[in-house]
């Protein structure tokens, strides 16, 4: 048996059969990256400052502005409607906009359908470049191109999902059994023809199920984008908490909530049936 | 009809997968071809449609230089030519009908197949392809809800669909149960004699090989070490082919 350094401390455990043959299961790992996660945690809360001390005198303030949120300004809720549907209708277009771009570049970032290395490696490169962006930062360069309003929120939302749908979706190509795929390649069929024919129905339930899963989520992050001038709802919420309004945020985030919660429930049942 | 001049084959790692093979097969044979797993069966088969390329030799269909093809050429060529595979290699998400008319897809415009639109005269050769090996009642059904026995057929409808000359199948029965297998076999030889289809078989199942081919190749370190009629594969045959380990009736020799 082959004992490393960590085996010779704390010694395998032996097990005898009657016949007097043995078998010998190795101590656990865990204990080791229990320490070095705990030291981390340690060296983290050194670098940030966190301080407990603060944390527990002021958290009180939180629950003050939240009391104030309450009752919420219902008078303010027909101002919300406009920017609210702003906020669904990037996230919406950015989505599928997004979405469907991706496919050709997920296409040529698998392995098992793009035969050239170096096109795979380039793709993949520009997956992880655009998923590093944060989604504010897209929004503030939009904003700068297109001007302020939707149409920088909605090219922000459209970069992301592109980044995240398309690494979802070559990731799931990859996985995919390419035995109907050399089955039409040896009917003479193309690469293209094939993928069409072999690989979609396989992957198209998934590409579906992620499709509606990044749209739940942009709905959330669509709200923050007004921060940056990308328009929705974010717009109003900043102008409200800086001005102190409390009753108004209330109703704007009660909005948020409402809507938030039908999408994620309609998206989940939807989910559930493609899967 | 397939001619193999002094054809080898060596892998890009330096591997000998064929040594100086010499063969002729006139349309309309039954071939089976037997021998140890690594002997080079897959290979010797899969070099006819060029799904693997040969590196010394000539290899020749119907008087065509295989290895002179590409591209729009060779899709053309592999037109003809069926192919089975032993994990049947189905689109399983979808209908066993969708299967059949995937035989259609390289002669059609790509929307076409993007949207599953086929012509009422595409379904019905569909049809035809099914109620040939016995399986019109299961059209419609989800490929992955079917048997294994049941989707090598829908395999074997999906090759008749494309109206090959060739089948060249890579074994066929390996996954099957005997009795399944037995079935399939006998598809098979009822394709060959209705249709006149050559029909080139990789199998372990010695005993359906003897009993279904009407001729046997023996393959044994990438050389032919047998050719001949089934009746002709006698014991010391099968000695030389599976270095002396199995009998006719595929039991093994202690």
């Amino acid at each position: 048996m082959n004992l490393t350094f960590y085996d010779r401390i704390f010694k395998p455990r032996e097990y005898v059969l009657p016949n007097g043959k043995k078998a010998y299961k190795k101590a656990s790992r865990a204990p080791v990256y229990i320490i070095l996660i705990l030291a981390m945690s340690a060296l983290s809360v050194k670098i940030t400052g966190f301080d407990m001390k603060i944390l527990v005198s002021r958290i009180g303030q939180f629950f003050v502005i939240l009391g104030e949120m309450f009752p919420p300004k219902t008078s303010y809720m027909p101002t919300v409607w406009n920017p609210l549907f702003d906020t669904i209708k990037m996230s919406l277009l950015g989505s599928v906009v997004g979405a469907i771009l991706s496919v050709p570049f997920a296409m040529l970032s698998s392995t098992n359908v793009c035969p050239n290395k170096i096109v795979v490696s380039v793709m993949r490169v520009m997956f992880s470049l655009i998923r590093t962006l944060p989604t504010i930062v897209i929004a503030l360069v939009a904003t700068l191109i297109f001007g302020l309003g939707t149409l920088a929120g909605t090219v922000a939302i459209a970069v992301f999902s592109f980044g995240y749908i398309g690494k979802l979706t070559y990731e799931e190509i990859e996985t995919v059994d390419m035995g109907a795929f050399e089955a039409m390649q040896a009917m003479g069929a193309t690469r293209a023809q094939a993928f069409i024919s072999a690989i979609i129905p396989q992957v198209l339930p998934f590409y579906l199920s992620n499709c509606l899963f990044n749209f739940e989520g942009n709905v959330r992050y669509a709200a923050v984008l007004g921060y940056v001038g990308a328009g929705g709802i974010g717009l109003i919420l900043n102008e409200k908490i800086s001005w102190r309004e409390y009753p108004s945020v209330g109703m704007i985030l009660i909005a948020l909530f409402v809507t938030v919660f039908i999408i994620e429930s309609v998206s989940r049942y939807l989910r559930k049936k493609l899967v | 009809m397939i001619k193999f001049e002094n054809v080898g084959k060596v892998y890009p790692n330096g591997f000998e997968g064929l040594k100086h093979v010499n063969l002729t097969i006139e349309q309309g044979e039954f071939v089976a071809i037997i021998g140890l797993s690594g002997a080079g069966k897959s290979t010797l088969i899969r070099t006819i449609n060029r799904m693997h390329d040969v590196t010394s030799g000539k290899l020749t269909v119907d008087d065509v230089d295989v290895m002179s093809l590409s591209g729009k050429t060779l899709r053309r060529f592999r037109r003809k030519i069926g192919m089975i595979f032993q994990s049947f290699n189905l689109i399983t998400r979808t209908t066993v009908i969708k299967n059949v008319l995937t035989a259609f897809v390289p002669d059609m415009p790509w929307y076409r197949s993007a949207f599953g639109i086929y012509t009422r005269d595409e379904k019905i050769k569909a049809l035809e392809c099914l109620d040939k090996v016995g399986i019109l009642d299961k059209a419609f059904v989800r490929a992955d809800q079917l048997s294994g026995g049941q989707q090598q057929r829908v395999a074997l409808a999906r090759t008749l669909a494309q109206n090959p000359q060739i089948i060249l199948a890579d074994e066929p029965v390996a996954a099957l149960d005997p009795v399944t297998a037995n079935q399939v076999m006998g598809d098979f030889k009822r394709i060959n004699e209705d249709m006149n289809i050559s029909i080139l078989i990789n199998i372990h199942h010695i005993d359906l090989a003897l009993k279904y081919a009407t001729r046997v190749i023996g393959i044994r370190e990438g050389e032919i070490v047998f050719d001949g009629p089934a009746s002709e594969a006698t014991q010391d045959v099968l000695d030389t082919i599976y270095n002396g380990k199995v009998d006719r009736d595929g039991n093994i020799q202690e």
